[in-house]
């Protein structure tokens, strides 16, 4: 590989654009693959099939051929509602997983720099917030406050941006009082049951990092499904 | 989880380069069987026999270096390097989980 392609692909992580990178295993040549840019010349001749495993995001060596598809995918966002103790955790585990965190807190005291250094913070209320977090079926949510208040309108939005995670923190009995909510403003069974409560896989841990470590374990595990 | 932009092995790799050092990059390209990490997994290798990175559990990476050095002994560019399980010695060189990798390896120049 030469020592500007790596340049290159150093440059297209810390920009956090997709690309791919393509060699040819038969004489160690390399090139960068982007959505919507011209492919290299030397590899046009299997430009179909680089394309084909770029937007299935596989990486491997496209059959019959000596060229190897290696591709560099966005992070999975992840809301966190609540700069509560066990977020601190969360991200701790995020940093090696893949996972962009952005925490909405309408509480100043709780979402303060000073607390979750170098992570986004949003300091309003999730209806608010949500206009200025873009968010698709790609996203995720935990919502970690357990007050109606804040957490329910962030769980609505998520059921109806349709996000392919929906956790939320509390007991049993907070979990049922909240269904019971959510049914009351109109939505189904279908939608309420969807959501991940009480949040977490069972691992018996109580403590700030235990909680921690068992949603992060649930959500990597919903990724995984849902591919 | 695929490659994420936050892999650090590519960066480090272009701090060794910054300080003179001479860098090989090993990558999984296939596997077959119960092969501990996935394909594009990535081990970076410099002339001195530092390394950062994995492609296995810790099954072949003494292996891999070695290969390493000797592709910047013979200033070669690439390698393609396979390796099975070996029964007689599966935990010095092969695969004690029976599976099969094989990785590319390139120099950086």
């Amino acid at each position: 590989m030469k020592e500007e392609l790596l340049k290159k692909i150093i440059e297209k992580k810390e920009k956090k654009i997709e690309f791919a990178i393509i060699t040819n295993l038969e004489n160690g040549e390399g090139c960068i693959f982007e959505k919507d840019k011209p492919l290299d010349k030397n590899f046009e001749k299997h430009k179909d099939e680089i394309m084909s495993q770029f937007h299935k995001k596989k990486n491997g060596i496209i059959e019959g051929t000596n060229i190897f598809v290696e591709n560099y995918i966005r992070p999975i966002k992840v809301i966190v509602v609540g700069a509560v103790h066990i977020a601190q955790y969360l991200i701790n585990f995020a940093k090696s997983l893949n996972f962009e965190i952005s925490i909405i807190d309408p509480r100043g005291y709780f979402a303060s720099e000073q607390r979750f250094p170098g992570i986004k913070i949003v300091n309003k209320w999730p209806k608010e917030a949500f206009t200025e977090i873009k968010t698709d079926k790609n996203t995720a949510l935990i919502a970690l406050t357990h007050d109606p208040k804040i957490d329910d309108p962030a769980i609505q939005h998520a059921i109806k941006s349709n996000f392919f995670y929906i956790g939320a923190l509390g007991s049993k009995k907070t979990h049922e009082n909240r269904c019971k909510r959510l049914k009351e403003s109109g939505f189904n069974d279908e939608q309420i049951n969807k959501i991940f409560g009480p949040i977490g896989i069972k691992l018996g841990g109580k403590s700030a990092p235990e909680i921690a470590l068992s949603i992060i374990a649930q959500l990597i595990s919903e990724v995984y499904n849902k591919q | 989880m695929k490659n994420s932009f936050d892999e650090k092995v590519l960066d480090e790799a272009r701090d060794w380069l910054k300080t003179n050092r001479k860098v090989v990059l090993a990558t999984v390209i296939q596997t077959w069987g119960s092969s501990p990490r996935p394909i594009g997994s990535r081990m970076i290798i410099n002339d001195k026999g530092d390394f950062s990175g994995s492609v296995s559990g810790g099954c072949v990476e003494t292996a891999v270096v070695r290969e390493c050095l000797g592709l910047i002994k013979e200033n070669k560019l690439f390698k393609k390097i396979e390796f099975k399980v070996s029964n007689e010695n599966a935990w010095e060189v092969g695969l004690a989980c029976g599976g099969e990798i094989s990785i590319f390896l390139e120099q950086i120049n």
